[in-house]
């Protein structure tokens, strides 16, 4: 949406630039991402103050639980002087909110989040202005507070907003230097707020993709192959055909569906279809792959280098050399993937709820050979994503669907579905070769990891470079064979190979017989690091001791998105069951607008991680994925939580970063040396419990 | 219309329009559409219509009491016990349905009557404290 379509409602519209975070990268997924996005990035509208008083944010990030529109609430609400629950936000509409890249790498903060202030802050000073007219007194002496200007010295002396733009239409343009207001001045952000569209999710009013209805539409139910790469051989729709309440069996190219009047009645008629297919024969099993990926690494790139690290292990007074394995793993968001397409003659409306509507728009204009303008994505609520939503295949089904039943459809993912046909965060095999001193000085540092990324490069980078002092350091990233679909998860390969780099971490402290909080911090040069890991290390208690101590304390530290983040957790075993008791986390993610929802995410990416750390893996055999019920699909539920506290460290000196992700990078190495602390066990395979029972 | 074999889970969410009750795995297993009937939970995904029969559903949508919210949407509301919110209907009916039996549970039962709802976010510290907060209340 550009300002010319603004058609000059009733108020105050603040416009400004919509391709925030931009330039692009020129590689990575971001790039792959948005490969097919061709749109201006004209100004577009962030703000609106109504006749009414209303205020309207408008951003085309999408909320799936990181809590992005509690986030904006606060930020317009600090500059406008009002309470972040009368504040609405519009989210992730191609037709109503500025284009945006999407809802991945914790950017929602760091370049919208600013941008909503300083347009809040643009229109502090419009009514600012406004009001000094009407009120006859110099700007400088009128305080905007709970929806009125009124004069400083007289409180009573006053008018609403609404009152100033009633009646009128005024255009404002955020400037580069907006008087956004200095920390010191804060009255909203940086406190306590509580969640702003809570009432929507505990009335059950809130309308998820899962939930989208239409009138006139029919429900799909997609045939699946039985396993990857399968190809269709015959298919026997008769009986499926003349089921109650079915409309067609359609088939276009590789996609067949049964559509029905009825949710149940597409199941029905689904298990009726008489499919006959080939599967591909020698896919790579899960047992397989660790060999596999060793066998043939490729693409490698050189991620970090400082000076020769072959001399210097040659040189080194000690030398370790470890292998590292991270199986692939589900994102599994608790809301299926769906998506409802209606077409009114070339126009073409769908509701999908992805993390990336403006992309999933030139994904569908590019496939049905129409203008970008004739594609409306709109992202409802969204049950959970964690980055897996950034592909988002039942938009393009629904809408191929609706176009040949000529009514609109709905594709909702089961959960077998979303489990087998989303994608998988990698899996990888990391290889650390490492030099050191009896005093616990690192004089080498050599990684290598192989992803199993395929084209998306970019996961396997993340989070590669070794943060700790070294005489010699290199790392490198390959891309390994692939049995699975790769794709995004809460900090892509970040976690993955912060596994590695922190379970070898611990391994040389217990070879040189050093604390291992001690030891990080000798050889973490950069203090934001230091200081988390001592915020961690004070608040868990951690007391100075070697490993194995038999207490069953583990400690690791991380850095992702530009947040420094560190944990400490106690463990015990209760039968065959490790049981993570206790976790201190921190983190510094910069100036913090949302102390709460950082701690919220900092707490969920815990729990999460605890998953992925104890017993989650996806598994599977020859192109079969094994495990995709939650019968046999295992996540932590509430009997599993440790208690967790989490500190916030640094703070305005630093930019805001992201709070989504660091949470999870530290807790799966931080569990394995714990269980090393207790156990003497050093299982470097995740997940975890699977290695002890 | 719905026959009597049709899954409860799907007759309210699109013969009635009550999309509260979610859909999170049709198996049981998360908890997502837990309603209550006559006041017990229930996972409405693996009751038919029938095996209903004439027993009192609530569903979330049916927890306040016009405008009042019910002490648990009240306590998750303020505690900000959610992030995608997906779960929280059926974590709200779960919790609702304890208090009944138990109306002031210790954080083992709370625990143990939740381990059957799931939260992919990891919301749990948050569940758990509103439902303390909400039985607090209710003393
Ligand atoms: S949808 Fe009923 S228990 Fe999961
Ligand atoms: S809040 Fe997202 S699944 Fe619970």
């Amino acid at each position: 949406m550009t300002i010319t379509e603004a058609s000059a409602p009733e108020g105050l519209v603040i416009v400004g630039a919509s391709a925030l975070g931009l330039p692009l990268p020129s590689t990575g997924y971001a790039r792959q991402a948005y490969g097919n996005v061709s749109v201006d990035f004209g100004p577009a509208t962030w703000l609106t103050v109504g006749g009414d008083g209303a205020v309207t944010v408008f951003a085309g990030k999408v909320e799936y639980g990181q809590g992005i529109r509690w986030g904006l609430a606060i930020a317009a609400a600090e500059e406008l002087g009002l309470e972040p629950s009368v504040i609405s936000v519009v989210l992730g509409d191609t037709e109503r909110t500025p284009w945006d890249i999407g809802t991945f790498g914790s950017q929602s903060t760091r370049h919208t989040g600013v941008q909503v202030r300083k347009a809040a802050a643009t229109a502090r000073q419009a009514l600012i202005e406004l009001a000094a007219g009407r009120l006859d007194l110099p700007p400088d002496q009128l305080i905007c507070r709970d929806g009125r200007m009124a004069s400083m010295a007289d409180p009573g002396r006053s008018v609403s907003l609404g009152e100033l733009v009633a009646g009128q239409s005024v255009v404002r343009e955020i400037p580069e230097e907006a008087p956004v207001h200095a920390p010191a001045e804060f009255t909203v952000m940086g406190g306590y707020v509580r969640r702003t569209d809570g009432l929507q999710r505990v009335t059950g009013r809130a309308v998820y993709a899962q939930d989208v209805v239409r009138p006139g539409m029919l429900f799909a139910r997609v045939l699946r192959p039985p396993a990857y790469g399968a190809h269709l051989e015959r298919l026997d729709d008769g009986v499926a055909t003349r089921m109650p309440g079915v409309a067609s069996v359609v088939r276009d190219g590789d996609l067949v569906a049964v559509l029905a009047e009825s949710d149940q009645q597409a199941d029905a008629a689904h298990d009726l279809l008489i499919a006959d297919w080939s599967e591909r024969a020698g896919q790579i099993s899960q047992w397989d792959l660790p060999a596999a990926l060793a066998a043939d690494p490729h693409d490698p790139v050189v991620t970090q280098e400082l000076g020769d690290v072959e001399a210097a292990l040659a040189k080194a007074a000690h030398r370790l050399e470890e292998s590292y394995y991270i199986p692939y793993i589900p994102a599994a968001p608790m809301e299926p993937r769906a998506a409802v397409a209606e077409w009114a003659d070339d126009r073409l409306t769908v509701w999908a709820g992805t993390q990336r509507p403006f992309g999933i728009r030139g994904e569908l204009a590019q496939f049905f050979g129409i203008d970008e303008d004739h594609v409306h994505v709109i992202a409802p609520e969204i049950g959970g994503g964690f980055g897996s939503k950034s592909i988002y295949r039942p938009a393009l089904e629904a809408a191929q669907l609706a176009k040949l039943a000529g009514r609109p459809v709905r594709v909702a993912y089961s959960r077998i579905e979303e489990m087998t046909w989303a994608t998988f965060r990698p899996a990888a095999l990391i290889t650390i070769r490492s030099g050191f001193d009896a005093d616990g000085r690192i004089t080498a540092w050599d990684s290598h990891a192989i992803h199993t990324t395929v084209d998306r490069p970019m996961i396997g980078q993340r989070g590669s470079e070794s943060p700790y002092a070294a005489d010699a350091i290199r790392s490198i990233v390959s891309a390994g064979p692939a049995p699975l679909r790769p794709g995004s998860y809460r900090s892509l390969g970040c976690a993955v190979n912060h596994f590695a780099r922190e379970s070898h971490i611990d391994e040389i402290a217990t070879a040189i017989g050093m604390d291992p909080v001690e030891f990080r911090l000798r050889n973490l040069p950069e203090p934001r690091y230091r200081r988390v890991l001592e915020a961690a290390a004070n608040e868990f208690g951690w007391k100075t001791v070697s490993t194995p101590s038999g207490g069953g304390a583990g400690v690791a530290v991380g850095l992702d998105v530009g947040s420094y983040a560190a944990e400490c957790v106690a463990i015990g075993i209760e039968g065959r069951e490790i049981r993570v008791e206790r976790v201190s986390a921190s983190i510094d993610c910069g100036l913090v607008f949302n102390p709460e929802g950082v701690r919220s995410q900092m707490e969920g990416a815990i729990m999460m991680g605890l998953g992925g750390a104890l017993f989650e893996a996806a598994e599977f055999e020859d192109g079969h994925l094994l495990n995709g019920s939650f019968a046999r699909y295992r996540v932590p539920r509430i009997t599993q939580m440790p208690e967790v506290s989490v500190t916030i460290c640094g703070g305005e000196e630093n930019p805001p970063t992201g709070a989504g992700e660091p949470g999870i990078v530290p807790i799966a190495p931080a569990i394995a040396n714990a269980v090393f602390d207790l156990q003497s066990k050093r299982i470097r395979e995740l997940p975890l419990q699977r290695q002890l029972s | 219309m719905a026959n009597a074999a049709m899954a409860r889970s799907r007759y309210l969410r699109f013969d009635l329009g009550l999309t509260g009750t979610k859909y999170g795995c049709g198996e049981g297993l998360c908890g997502a559409c837990t309603v209550l009937v006559d006041g017990q939970p229930l996972r409405a995904c693996l009751a038919t219509v029938a095996s209903v029969g004439g027993g009192q559903v609530t569903t979330i949508e049916g927890l306040a009491d016009g405008d009042v919210l019910h002490p648990v949407q009240q306590a998750f509301l303020e505690e900000s016990a959610m992030q995608c919110g997906y779960c929280i209907p059926g974590f709200i009916m779960s919790a609702v349905g304890l208090l009944e039996r138990t109306p002031n549970p210790s954080t083992g039962q709370i625990r143990d009557a939740l381990a059957e709802n799931m939260c992919r976010c990891g919301t749990y510290p948050r569940i758990e404290r509103a439902v303390l907060r909400a039985a607090g209340g209710r003393e």
